[in-house]
């Protein structure tokens, strides 16, 4: 296999854009049809990603162990769309099919062959890793909305139950499907530690013109069945760290904090946390009487709400690294943070000036699979 | 100069989208960041449609190049026919798929756009409450205090400066809960108002909205003139 023929080879057919994605979903659909249903009806989305996957795959092609853990991971993730390992044959049919055609004169018998080698291994480590896994996990967990409260106009927190047990970090996420938009899949935090009767607490935020947050803040009821996919994620709490912690949450970041607080407060001997908890408006700290609760009778356990807009608050006002900032001293702390990524970014900048190492500073790294909106 | 990544002089759509600029010097005037990136997206997506259009030339050519073999007594014309209608079929598979993709993005962008609206309406519609409600109060008690003040400086009948202050008090109070009630029954009777506006505009702009909803042609390409709905 010459890879610098297949890099040089994919330059040129990924110049023609978003028309080599369509050609291959097309050319699959028609040839598969059953295909079809695994995807959304916008698969605008879906084409950007395949490219994207594609380009990592190729660039990455010489590097084995990078190239074997993405494809590993990308195997694994698959199994919730409903990927199965018979589909592998008909996609790099597909795919072959599509290089040739947008290749033109440059598909040589050498090349097609180089192109056909390098699929049966992409798609031999990627199945590997599905088929491992399908030993020990379901391909999604199937799940039941227990209770579904809005507790602002735009904010509802929902309690589900899997029907499988579902073992996961505190501070991880979960992708979330429900029947409303099918094939839509989005990653939510769960916001409780794992529990003895399985259930799971998620916050949602409604994004304007968002395509799967309208329907889970205002369209889940009692009994709406959800699919979740594997817990991922890596803001979960340092092990074996003596440090005390701080927690920032914006809006339903406070989501993977409130897990890892619960986790937290199973400890016998806990470190002191201070939790700051911002938004906007008061209203906008919809789970105010609920940490209340968790810090009744938790003396280890400080919660700092913080409102940024408005100037009548009774408590903290500003934005959260200012509140942050002026509150203590936090360069001995393990700091976590969550939330819309630009108020993450600022408060990690803002914890690195005030001289908080970073690997003390934890952030959720979502990698390629960044949940769009 | 411009950094472009990349090995090769030929420009590709993907380096233009990956082009940085260094800054103008402090002091000197620069192009706006904005509109050189917009011009940036236009640059790689003509590029894309100029890739595009030559591989479907050459398509053609190869086409016609097997025709002319085909014609010249081979038997693999069927073959290659075949193939040509399968590629066809991508190309009409992949329009239909395009604008399914277009209705889909407008649909979105028109409910953020709508989810938007509603949000900068409800902020506007409660600071105005709470300025109404803290001009009800303010005004209430301005009155009051007055009528307080009066029933303090009128002469009484019967002596003690406690009746009198316990007078003062009430009058204070009457007035109050007076102004105020006014001022709640106004402002509630405009809400009721508000209201019933809302619910004729509703009727009318749905009985509309019914009445323009376009029939579906049964074979008709989607018209991509047609303007996304709005308003």
């Amino acid at each position: 296999m010459d890879t610098a023929r297949l890099k040089e080879s994919f330059k040129r057919v990924a110049m023609h854009g978003d028309e080599v994605a369509l050609f291959f979903y097309s050319d699959l659909f028609l040839r598969h049809p059953e295909t079809r249903d695994l995807f959304p009806v916008s698969m605008a989305a879906q084409r950007d990603r395949l490219l994207q996957a594609l380009a990592t795959i190729v660039a990455d092609v010489e590097n084995t162990g990078r190239f074997t853990a993405f494809l590993q991971a990308l195997g694994r993730d698959h199994r919730k769309f409903g990927t199965l390992a018979g589909h592998y044959e008909p996609v790099g049919a597909s795919l072959l099919a599509t290089l040739a055609h947008f290749s033109g004169p440059d598909w040589t018998p050498e090349l097609a062959a180089d192109w056909q080698t390098a699929y049966s291994l992409v798609a031999k480590i990627m199945s590997d890793a599905a088929a491992e896994d399908e030993r020990v996990n379901p391909a999604f967990w199937e799940a039941t909305v227990l209770s579904h409260e809005m507790r602002t106009f735009d904010t509802a927190v929902f309690r589900v139950v899997t029907l499988d047990p579902l073992s996961y970090q505190p501070g991880q996420s979960v992708a979330i499907e429900c029947d409303l938009r099918p094939r839509i899949w989005r990653f939510y935090s769960m916001a409780n530690a794992p529990r003895e009767d399985g259930t799971m607490e998620f916050h949602v935020r409604m994004i304007d013109g968002g395509a799967l947050s309208p329907a889970l803040a205002r369209g889940l009821a009692p009994g709406s069945r959800l699919r979740l996919g594997p817990p991922v994620g890596a803001l979960t709490l340092a092990p074996g760290s003596a440090r005390n912690v701080l927690l920032v949450a914006a809006s339903t970041g406070l989501a993977p904090l409130k897990a890892i607080a619960g986790q937290i407060a199973e400890f016998t001997d806990p470190p002191q946390v201070h939790l700051f908890v911002g938004a906007d408006h008061a209203e906008g700290l919809y789970d105010l009487p609920d940490l209340e609760k968790l810090s009744a009778d938790a003396p280890w356990l400080t919660i700092t709400p913080c409102v940024s807009a408005d100037p009548d608050y009774p408590g903290e006002r500003g934005m959260l690294p200012d509140v942050v900032a002026r509150s203590g001293s936090w360069a001995d702390h393990d700091a976590y943070l969550a939330g819309p990524t630009p108020v993450v970014e600022a408060m990690a900048d803002r914890l690195a000036s005030l001289g908080v190492a970073p690997g003390q500073i934890h952030v959720e790294d979502f990698g390629w699979s960044e949940p769009c909106p | 100069m411009p950094v472009i990544t990349g090995t090769e002089n030929r420009l590709t759509p993907d380096a233009v989208q990956a082009v940085t600029f260094p800054s103008a010097r402090l002091g000197r005037r620069g192009f706006d960041e904005e509109h050189v990136r917009a011009f940036c997206g236009q640059v790689e997506r003509e590029l894309v449609r100029l890739f595009n259009e030559r591989t479907s030339l050459a398509d053609e050519v190869q086409r016609l190049r097997r025709r002319v073999l085909g014609l010249s007594g081979d038997d693999g014309a069927n073959g290659y026919q075949q193939d040509d209608a399968h590629v066809q079929a991508v190309r009409i598979l992949s329009n239909a798929q395009k604008t399914a993709d277009r209705y889909v993005a407008d649909a979105q962008e028109y409910s953020r756009q709508l989810a938007q609206d509603a949000r900068r309406r409800r902020d506007e519609i409660l600071a105005e409450a709470k300025s109404h409600a803290a001009m009800m109060l303010e005004d209430s008690h301005g009155e009051a205090s007055r009528a307080a003040e009066a029933a303090l400086a009128a002469p009484v009948s019967e002596p003690g400066g406690d009746r009198r202050e316990l007078e003062a008090e009430l009058a204070y109070l009457r007035t109050f809960s007076d102004v105020y009630r006014t001022h709640l029954h106004a402002y509630l009777d405009a809400l009721l108002r508000n209201v019933e506006e809302w619910e004729r505009a509703e009727k009318t702009s749905l009985a509309a909205a019914r009445a323009s909803l376009p029939r579906i042609p049964h074979s008709a390409p989607p018209d991509p003139q047609s303007p996304p709905p709005t308003g």
